[in-house]
């Protein structure tokens, strides 16, 4: 598959993606630094400031998640690259400034984390109130060892809800680690991507074939199989999920459906559709929902399924106002 | 007469080794492309370009050791994932010994063992997972190896190379148990992995400047 994008010199592909989303939400984020989205308007000081860091090509993730009621700090890297130590501890060491803590939450990524570990290191040693939270809610991998995939986007919405709301560091960690540790994420793909950097497909994939388990960045799942119907596909991720979460009846879900960046809404309102089924006749309560994309991987097909199982509290604090550019509720 | 690197020497030593990344700057992409994302030359070759820089224009009254912690530092800044954070916890690691203004090759020694030990801090990754330790273990002990056995600088570096070269060759013949790859299993077998064959690239660039800068 040949690449065909719009872009200049993909050098500056960060770079420019960044200078135009902040120009996109003036009145909501700005850049601070290079690659550092930040909130125009900060929370008031002592409460506590949401970081995240990721690298860039899968937007909106994660800078367009920030916004009132969710993120204060989004660190980006280059294109499916972890942002650097440095620019991550500058970034906890400003949303600590005026008597703040910070909350650092971070996808399970082989280089988010090693670049989150140095800069938790050093924030130790400076003594900073930092504590982190890690995302790995990919069931397609063993657990323990397990990728962070959209998820993250309903821990910021929790954890920033009750963070804005005065909750303390520590509150506010409990309630980001409750919410990673009740949900499941899973992936599939129908059609790579091209890398923006190098031009190529991040992965090959049959014209008939489908696969489950597919990472946030292409890296090809495990489970390989013909491109199934709607109906079907639904079925399958589905029931992985509940089996994985060992979700039972009464239990009360989180549904959130995720495009890849190349699957259309009209798909996932099908897979959707055929989840609120299977969850009416298994007894458990489908209570919230989210569908559309909020971390892509370029031009990919397919999308991610997740769910999540909801207490009083999460469901309170899901229901929250948000004013984040890609992710807002009244 | 003792074979010595000073800073002058180390800027070379990154220079050939940028040099030589550079030109293989598109093979590596191609190696990670099987079992990655298809940058890892990119990377790399940015990584590397921040290295020399570093250590080009450090200071010369700065130690050493100094110099390679600054240089680990803003390798880490470069955002290439994890091949840039393990590649600045290598070489910010080399300044973990003291070297003062110039290393002989026992201190080198030390401090490429002290390198390697700030990279297996960060990460589980073991000789066998298919991954740049499978190069960079080897180099590390063959020149420890070279060095107690009183060879030349320009000799130990050579071992350091050509072990990191069997190492990297060796990774053909792995599946891959770390990283992003681990998730395609068997699919990586037949290609080496690309964060090994930099590793090894490094390397013979630092032997490649050491050959050619024999001490007088």
């Amino acid at each position: 598959m040949r690449m065909k994008k719009f872009l200049n010199d993909p050098k500056n592909v960060v770079r420019e993606l960044l200078e135009g989303y902040v120009l996109a939400y003036p009145d909501k984020v700005k850049l601070s630094g290079t690659g550092t989205v930040v909130r125009v308007a900060p929370k008031a000081s002592g409460k506590v400031r949401l970081v995240t860091i990721g690298g860039s090509g899968h937007e909106p993730g994660l800078s367009g998640f920030v916004g009132k009621g969710m993120l204060d700090v989004s660190v980006a890297g280059e294109i499916f690259a972890a942002p650097g130590a440095p620019k991550c501890v500058d970034a906890l060491r400003d949303a600590c400034k005026g008597g703040s803590s910070a909350l650092l939450i971070v996808l399970n990524h082989a280089g988010d984390v090693l670049s989150a570990d140095i800069s938790m290191e050093m924030a130790q040693r400076e003594k900073l109130p930092v504590k982190i939270v890690l995302t790995e809610e990919d069931i397609s991998g063993p657990v323990g060892d397990r990728r962070g995939l959209v998820g993250c986007v309903a821990v910021y919405k929790v954890a920033g809800a009750a963070a804005e709301l005065g909750a303390s560091l520590d509150e506010c960690a409990e309630i980001a680690q409750r919410m990673a540790d009740n949900m499941r994420t899973l992936a599939v793909a129908v059609r790579t991507a091209t890398h923006p950097a190098t031009g190529h497909p991040i992965f090959e994939l049959g014209d008939d074939e489908m696969e489950i388990g597919m990472g946030q960045h292409g890296e090809a799942g495990t489970g390989r199989m013909t491109l199934k119907s709607a109906d079907e596909t639904a079925k399958i991720m589905l029931e992985k999920l509940l089996d994985d979460l060992g979700a039972k009846e009464g239990d009360e879900l989180l549904v959130l459906l995720n495009g890849a960046g190349a699957t259309t809404l009209m798909e996932l309102f099908l897979i959707f559709r055929r989840v609120a089924q299977l969850l009416e006749i298994r007894k458990i309560k489908l209570v919230r929902s989210a569908i559309g994309e909020f971390i892509t991987t370029q031009e990919q097909a397919g999308f991610q399924m997740m769910i999540a199982r909801m207490d009083p509290e999460l469901i309170r604090l899901w229901d929250e106002p948000a004013d984040a550019p890609f992710f807002a509720r009244p | 007469m003792k074979e010595c690197v000073s800073r002058t020497e180390l800027g070379r030593m990154f220079a050939e080794a940028a040099q030589l990344i550079r030109s293989q700057n598109e093979i590596l992409s191609q190696l990670d492309s099987q079992c990655g994302d298809g940058d890892h030359g990119t990377t790399m070759m940015r990584a590397m370009e921040i290295l020399e820089g570093a250590i080009g224009s450090s200071p010369n009254e700065r130690s050493l050791s100094e110099t390679l912690h600054q240089a680990g530092w803003s390798v880490m800044g470069v955002d290439g994932g994890a091949s840039s954070a393990l590649l600045g916890s290598f070489i910010g690691g080399m300044g973990g010994t003291e070297l003062g203004g110039a290393a002989d090759c026992a201190a080198l020694a030390k401090s490429l063992e002290a390198g390697l030990q700030s990279v297996q801090k960060r990460t589980k990754a073991r000789p066998g997972d298919k991954t740049m330790m499978d190069a960079l273990v080897p180099a590390v002990e063959a020149f420890g190896a070279a060095a107690a056995s009183g060879k030349s600088m320009s000799e130990a570096m050579n071992d350091a190379a050509a072990a990191a070269e069997a190492g990297a060759a060796s990774t053909r013949n792995l599946v891959a148990r770390h990283g992003r790859a681990k998730y395609l299993g068997d699919k990586t077998l037949g290609c080496p992995d690309a964060g090994a064959t930099s590793m090894a690239l490094l390397f013979r660039g630092f032997s490649a400047a050491l050959a050619t800068t024999k001490e007088s």
